[in-house]
């Protein structure tokens, strides 16, 4: 019982932080049909930058993040004016030009990282990097909790902005519907931008609060994008709260899976691969679809 | 007998070259020999690669996985006593069988999403393969002495390269290359007309799969020693697939442009220490360049200079994500 | 072995669910062999949902789809289409980076037919002329007009050498003398022994040329018969001018 609670807090801990990058995923998935596959060099770049600044100028990573997450929705907006808003739109869906156009840009961000900071493994020390504290009988890393709690607060962010604010229902109102949204006023393209923005500022604070866990190097980000990737699918790849659910999902899979099995940790990313392609395949409604068959099965005839 | 050449212009270059790459080993030099080695395999892999991610439009990243097959087969084969150039079908038939086991359910996935499950797939393979203790884990096996023959290897080669060419130039023009161009422009019209598309992929996949085994066998024979890192990785996969890219999908002289192309990147970057940290810059730069301004790659600039082609350019030759309901 | 005597088709109390939406409920009806059938309705009311249950792009939630006597539960597409039964789409759907012979090229080789060689070139060449394209043969079906592609939609799905034709709606966005062409060819190939079902809303083409009809509304079918009677019913009326306090429905 005790290592269950363990488990299952250490699940929680970790959903926080895939749900927030996943975010960065889901946001130009829904807005411009678009599989960002950068988001992987986006977050290896970031992480990179928390470490730059807290080798330079001994910025704590966390307060980093409030320099760190302007200044890649920045770099986000800069991407889509510059190479993304050339794209035609298909009408079927995520095109292949613009998921191999974005893996261009992934490959340069990776070189971009190698020319600047070397191949070597990074890793960021702070004084609290190595404390721990007691909760209900298990032991959990300071910065594990930490990143917890930022991933809350910005995903708690997220939410108010995408309910209060006009940008926020502008940004629901195109992942719904564009067109009916264009009609209703809404300047789609530059609501494309800001959300290019958006995604690429949660990829960086992924990123961040990544490289206060991990070590990593400029070849960092394909595993996480997997996982990000596995995660919306499985949210249902149209709905934010989706997006939660499939964090918390994919964290307990893992964690539960090298508790209780045998299996190495070496082979737990081959975890996170095989469930994308099992979702991929069995499920690409995600849980909302899966939930919809069993209450067509449960409820109807 | 003429109007084959008309009708096919690269035919003549092409013949041509192929002559020269079989009296090549008369007159060249060993490094030159060893280049022409390089272009060969690499034609064979993009063209095979072609098959189904050219002409079906279904984009596999993973088929270093079928290099690594290849290659391993006939490196602990060779290793228990088989003579090397029996291991090469043995190689092919596993890959085939992988690419069956893996093609089954990520078939019915739609474009990108395909895409992004060969990555998984991709991924997953070099996890395990680096992990098996039979396979020598990650620090590689060795073939035994005695079975590198260049002369041999280099004829090898260069013979698959042209029948690989020879085999797509076929293929692309008979049924089954109409039901891959088919299944690539609209699948579901594809279906509607009878084309049971599942299965043609299957064969693309699995007739590419046996090719690019191999050209994976013969890499072994030709360098004797392997490891995860050099057959399984992921920039395997990626140049595989840069090439047709670069060069012009769904066509028959575009890998073999992509191929040259590359393999001679490959010459220039492993010479300049400073080039080589940039590969990735290069090869990122091109996929961006490719997609924004020519997504038919080489040939389809070619087509629209000369005007075969309207002055737009025209998305790359990759069906839609989605089924219309 | 499939039955020569009794309806080609027969769709008995087909449904289609989506999530929370009921696209077909319960629709029933038989298509004779020879027939020119009509399914009409307004917008919306699930006539292109009830050809694609037909021929397999999704199988019905519930009922079933007879064939020749034979039960397509469970069959793909393409194996319906070997069977002899086609659809065309609404909004075309053509290959279009390839000619418009190659087009056709695809229905001969896969369809019900499978021919090739000299066989699969000449059938090429009657398509291409039944369907008057023949001088557009070579040319890329990207750059062709709406009816030619319509033509091609037809085309194409008359090169599988179905015995039943499913047209969806042929004379959409055609100009009166296209549209007397498409009526035209219509009664040519049920004349040259094909079973046609036709989805339209042209209620004058409909009205000309259907043998019989059925009417759908709202996933239901609300009047069947033979187009004088069925299109005078008043539920069917109703259903046209949107008059939804009026509940009519002929069993």
């Amino acid at each position: 019982m005790q290592k269950f609670v363990v488990v299952a807090l250490n699940s929680l801990l970790a959903a926080g932080l895939y749900a927030t990058m996943s975010y960065g995923l889901a946001v130009i998935y829904g807005v411009m049909r678009i599989i960002n596959l950068a988001h992987a060099g986006l977050m290896m770049l970031a992480a990179y930058a928390t470490w730059a600044l807290n080798d330079r100028f001994g910025m704590d990573p966390f307060l980093s993040m409030v320099v760190v997450a302007p200044a890649f929705f920045l770099i986000g907006m800069a991407l889509y004016a510059t190479l993304i808003r050339w794209l035609p739109r298909s009408a079927a869906g995520p095109s292949m030009q613009s998921l191999l156009l974005l893996f261009g840009v992934w490959l340069v961000l990776q070189n971009l990282a190698y020319a600047i900071w070397g191949g070597d493994t990074q890793s960021i020390l702070t004084p609290y990097t190595m404390e721990s504290v007691e909760i209900l009988g298990g032991r959990f890393g300071v910065p594990q909790i930490l990143v917890f709690v930022v991933s809350i607060l910005s995903l708690v962010g997220l939410n108010l902005v995408l309910r209060r604010t006009y940008l926020g229902k502008a940004i629901r109102a195109v992942t719904q519907n564009r067109d009916a949204a264009m009609l209703s006023g809404v300047n789609a393209g530059q609501i494309a931008a800001v959300a290019f923005g958006i995604g690429t500022a949660f990829a960086a604070m992924g990123g961040s609060m990544l490289s206060t866990l991990y070590a990593f190097t400029p070849d960092f980000g394909r595993s996480f994008l997997l996982k990000s990737f596995c995660i919306i699918v499985l949210g249902g790849m149209e709905s934010f709260t989706g997006v939660a659910v499939g964090a918390l999902v994919l964290a307990f899979i893992e964690n539960f899976a090298s508790a209780y099995t045998s299996i190495p940790v070496s082979y737990q990313d081959a975890i996170s691969f095989t469930l994308l392609v099992v979702v991929l395949v069995a499920a690409p409604g995600g849980l909302p679809g899966l939930w919809r068959m069993l209450d067509r099965r449960v409820v109807a005839r | 007998m003429i109007g084959v050449f008309r009708r096919h212009p690269a035919l003549v270059p092409g013949l041509l070259f192929a002559a020269f790459l079989l009296l090549a080993p008369t007159f060249a030099q060993r490094g030159m020999l060893n280049d022409l080695w390089n272009m060969a395999f690499f034609v064979v892999l993009a063209s095979a690669w072609n098959l189904l991610g050219g002409y079906a439009g279904q984009v596999s990243l993973g088929y270093s996985a079928f290099v690594g097959i290849g290659a391993y087969t006939t490196v602990l084969m060779a290793n228990a006593g088989w003579s090397p150039w029996l291991t090469l079908p043995i190689g092919a038939a596993l890959a085939v069988a992988f690419s069956v086991v893996v093609g089954l359910p990520t078939f019915r996935l739609r474009g990108p999403y395909f895409t992004i499950a060969t990555i998984g797939v991709g991924e997953a393979v070099r996890v395990i393969a680096s992990g098996l203790e039979f396979t020598g884990g990650s620090s590689g096996v060795r073939m035994p002495p005695g079975t590198f023959d260049f002369g041999a290897n280099y004829y090898a080669m260069v013979g698959l390269a042209l029948v690989t060419l020879a085999l797509v130039a076929w293929l692309q023009q008979n049924a089954f290359g109409l039901a891959l161009e088919a299944i690539r422009q609209d699948i579901d019209a594809a279906e509607a007309l009878g084309v049971h598309s599942t299965q043609t992929k299957l064969q693309a996949h699995a007739i590419s799969a046996a090719l690019v085994a191999i050209a994976g066998g013969l890499f072994a024979i030709n360098f004797q020693y392997i490891s995860p890192g050099s057959v399984f990785d992921f920039r395997l996969s990626l140049t595989i697939v840069l090439m047709p890219i670069v060069g012009g999908m769904a066509t028959v002289t575009g890998p073999v442009l992509g191929a040259l192309l590359f393999s001679y990147l490959q010459i220039k970057l492993l010479a300049s220490p400073t080039l080589r940290d940039s590969y990735l810059f290069i090869y990122g730069g091109l996929l961006i360049v490719v997609m924004l301004f020519e997504p038919r790659g080489i040939v389809g600039l070619w087509e629209r200079l000369s005007g075969l082609r309207p002055r737009r350019p025209a998305p790359p030759p990759v069906g839609e994500a989605r089924r219309a309901s | 072995m499939p039955a020569e005597d009794g309806p080609i088709l027969a769709v008995s109390s087909v449904s289609k669910r989506f999530g929370g939406l009921l696209a077909l409920d319960s629709v029933s009806f038989e298509v004779q062999r020879g027939e020119i059938f009509s399914v009409i309705g307004p917008n919306g009311a699930g006539k292109t949902t009830l050809f694609s249950c037909l021929v397999g792009t999704y199988p019905p939630t519930s009922g079933s789809v007879r064939f020749r006597g034979e039960d397509l539960k469970g069959l793909r597409n393409d194996e319906v289409v070997v069977r002899g039964l086609v659809r065309t789409h609404q909004i075309v759907k053509p290959f279009r980076d390839m000619t418009v012979a190659d087009n056709i090229r695809v229905g001969v080789l896969y369809g019900r037919l499978q021919l090739r060689g000299a066989k699969a070139r000449e059938r090429v060449d009657e398509v291409l002329t039944r369907t008057q394209l023949g001088s557009r043969a070579q040319v890329k079906a990207g750059v062709l007009s709406i009816g030619e592609l319509k033509r091609l939609e037809i085309a194409r799905a008359l090169a599988t050498g179905p015995e039943v034709l499913c047209l969806d709606e042929v004379m959409g966005g055609l100009n009166p003398a296209e549209i007397q062409q498409a009526m035209a060819l219509v009664r040519a190939l049920r004349d040259g022994g094909l079973t046609i079902l036709m989805i339209e809303h042209h209620v004058h083409a409909v009205a000309g040329l259907s043998d019989r009809l059925v009417v759908l509304n709202f996933g239901k079918k609300i009047a069947e018969g033979r187009p004088a009677e069925a299109l005078r019913d008043p539920a069917v009326v109703a259903a046209y001018l949107g008059d939804e306090t009026k509940e009519g429905a002929r069993a």
